[in-house]
């Protein structure tokens, strides 16, 4: 088995009815246990944010990020070691949506 | 023009004609009733397929979309008509197969109230879908409507299910489309980093035993043409998944066959044997791996596909390369040294030789009173010259049917893989038929998955396709009886059926049938079906206990092969 740590996995996501539930469904189908979540707008226009503690291992976190940014909806993951600073990354999601919204594809 | 006010319904006729659409797989009802009322007025634009059962409209959906490469379309009523889409929404979910559907949802204002056939769709297919939206409000639905044909279509394609309520068909709007072909939170198509395309095509030269494996992603993205140079510059062999089957055709030098538990012999090893694998637009599946620590464990892995979930998830790569098979692929030939690589290319002679006489022969070229299913299939690509498309259900159809079909054009094989659905087989035919009414479409089918979605003869005969069903019938649920007898120890629990009479059933359809128990009556029987372009049930009554071979056992290594039920390959 490998060895399981906290992490924090935040997700940006558009504002739609029923994503908590597609995001905790993405945990559950892996039994992947929520230690905490949070829910709140992002800074960023319409865009909402969620941040989940969880443990488990670097492989299914990883593979949960990718999951998450494979639902339509969904706009950025990220995934953090516990206590890692994650502030900077609001500027890159922002930067992102500017440049998808520029080039159009 | 585009301010004439119209209700929902119409809103969603026009948009669907507005996307392309020409045919509906459905089945109405009270909460999608407004729908097909207005149906009524569309009938010249949009042909309409009942269906019998709503699981025979989402695989009939399916079984267009594949042939046709543009998502199929289903239109259902709330409640039992939604749920009984389930399935085929999971299949089409793992086979990534476009499909959307639309099925009626009670009144919003009835919502969450256990409204007469009110379930909660959204909550349901969540898991089991690309996307699924809830339409409250009449003016979405030509912006939703659009959403879902551009999300089902492209990147990794997949089902959408809109949940419609009847509010929403029933209010009025003006009618204002725009093709959606943006959606900031989405990737439609990758941008291939050209420096991961350098560092696959330098491994790629340096390789001496590279095999390519590939699945329907080469399909999706119409890469045939480019995996074919790549292989013939290169000088390198390659193996097709099941649902990549017909990307290249069967007598291509460099295919070596089917990946996998009941695939070819060669592909099973040159995978083991190689240096370098190129995986393209497929996801290493389980029943390609086999057990998976042993798995190409000589060889660098190189895995190009949309979804950059899929790499590294199974099997790790060396290096993951997110794009369009046919955009990375073309690149890469650009790019790659012209080599040649015979002797590697033609290595796999032994394996050809154990597998024609152990196995093929043995099937194909039966004995004994009674016929075997390879023979029927191999009938059937002789007679049909190759050019049909061909479906099966779940099971040893489905396994025979790969392994003994040949195909020379792209888009002719269609089967449910990922979720292995059993009923399947004869309404995806419907679709395929639907899609390519000028071509032949044949089906491989269980007695078993027959008689899952065997009321869709119903539709079948009401819209006079011309879809030959080639049953071949056992008396058993076949594949699970030969796990019964390899694995549990011959004891064959609820696996023998008792079958009704088929040439009862074929007739109170009005659809010709023939039965074949001897051999010499087989050629004629197929030359029969093919001879005309109607409905025909091809009842054929086979070895009772014949079994799939060659075969690596579950959780066993893809080089290690049974030829038969005692001998192993070496
Ligand atoms: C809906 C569904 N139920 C059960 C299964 C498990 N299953 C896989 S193959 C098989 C037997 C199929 O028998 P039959 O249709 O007669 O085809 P054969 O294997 O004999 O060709 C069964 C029960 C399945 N794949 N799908």
């Amino acid at each position: 088995m490998e060895k399981e740590k906290h992490y924090i996995i935040t997700t940006y996501t558009e504002n739609q009815v029923g994503l908590l539930s597609t995001v905790a469904g993405l945990f559950t189908r892996r039994s992947i246990n929520i230690d905490a979540l949070r829910v709140f707008p992002s800074g960023i226009p319409g865009v909402h944010k969620f941040v989940v503690k969880t443990t488990t291992s670097e492989a299914k976190a990883r593979a949960i990020v990718l999951n998450l940014e494979k639902k339509v909806d969904v706009i950025k993951s990220f995934c953090y070691v516990d206590n890692e600073d994650f502030n900077k990354e609001l500027k890159e999601v922002a930067d992102y949506i500017q440049e998808r919204e520029n080039n159009n594809n | 023009m585009n301010q004439e006010q119209m209700t929902g319904s119409q809103i969603l006729l026009e948009t669907l004609i507005a996307e392309g659409v020409d045919t509906i797989f459905g089945y109405p009802g009270g909460s999608i009733m407004p729908v097909y009322d207005k149906l009524y007025d569309y009938q010249d634009q949009l042909r309409h397929i009942l269906v019998r059962h709503e699981q025979g409209a989402i695989h009939a959906a399916q079984g267009y979309a594949r042939t046709k490469g543009f998502p199929g379309t289903v239109i259902v009523t709330s409640g039992p008509g939604a749920t009984n889409v389930l399935t085929g929404v999971a299949d089409a979910m793992v086979d990534s197969t476009p499909v959307v559907v639309i099925a009626g949802q009670v009144s919003s204002a009835l919502l969450g109230t256990d409204a007469f056939q009110e379930t909660d769709l959204i909550g349901m297919t969540n898991p089991i879908t690309k996307s699924s939206y809830q339409i409250r409000k009449t003016e979405d639905i030509a912006w939703a409507v659009s959403r879902a044909y551009f999300i089902a279509s492209t990147g990794r394609p997949g089902p959408v299910v809109l949940d419609f309520t009847k509010d929403a068909q029933v209010g009025k709007a003006a009618f204002k489309y725009e093709k959606c072909n943006f959606i900031r939170s989405y990737i439609s198509k990758p941008v291939v980093d050209e420096s991961k395309i350098d560092e696959a095509v330098k491994m790629l030269d340096a390789s001496t035993r590279p095999f390519v494996v590939y699945g329907q992603g080469i399909l999706q993205s119409g890469a045939e043409k480019e995996l074919t140079d790549l292989l013939e510059k290169g000088d390198i062999p390659a193996g097709s998944t099941l649902l990549g089957l017909s990307a290249l055709p069967s007598d291509n030098p460099h295919f070596k066959g089917m990946l996998g538990m009941h695939g070819s012999i060669a592909s099973n090893v040159l995978s083991q044997q190689a240096d370098l694998i190129l995986a393209v637009g497929m996801r290493f599946d389980d029943r390609v791996t086999g057990k998976l620590d042993t798995y190409c464990k000589n060889a660098k892995v190189i895995h190009i596909d949309i979804d950059p979930s899929e790499l590294g998830k199974n099997v790790p790569v060396d290096l993951g390369i997110v794009a369009d098979a046919k955009d990375a692929l073309s690149r890469i030939v650009a790019k790659m040294a012209r080599k040649e690589r015979k002797a590697w290319l033609n290595s796999d002679q032994h394996c050809n030789e154990v597998e024609m006489q152990k196995v093929i022969i043995p099937e194909t070229q039966g004995t004994a009173d009674t016929i075997n299913p390879g023979e029927v299939v191999a009938t059937v690509a002789e007679v049909c010259g190759q050019d049909a498309i061909i479906l099966t259900d779940v099971g040893q159809n489905q396994m025979l049917g790969a392994r003994y079909s040949r195909f020379k054009r792209s888009r002719s094989f269609i089967s449910s893989g990922g979720l292995g659905t059993m009923g399947f087989g004869i309404p995806a035919t419907i679709g395929a038929k639907v899609a390519a009414l000028d071509r032949k479409v044949c089906l491989f089918v269980g007695d078993g998955g027959f008689q899952m979605t065997s009321q869709e003869l119903g539709t079948i005969m009401q819209e006079q396709l011309g879809v030959k069903l080639v049953l071949l019938n056992n008396n058993w649920l076949g594949n699970v009886r030969q796990w019964q007898e390899l694995f549990f120890k011959e004891r064959y629990s609820a696996t023998r059926m008792i079958n009704p009479d088929f040439e009862k059933i074929a007739q109170a359809y009005g659809i010709g049938r023939v039965l074949v128990e001897k051999r010499e009556d087989l050629r004629p029987a197929v030359e029969r079906m093919f001879a005309d372009d109607k409905p025909f049930i091809l009842d054929v009554h086979i070895t009772e206990a014949n079994m799939v071979f060659p075969m690596v056992p579950p959780g066993k290594a893809v080089s290690e092969i049974m030829l038969n039920s005692t001998e192993w390959y070496k």
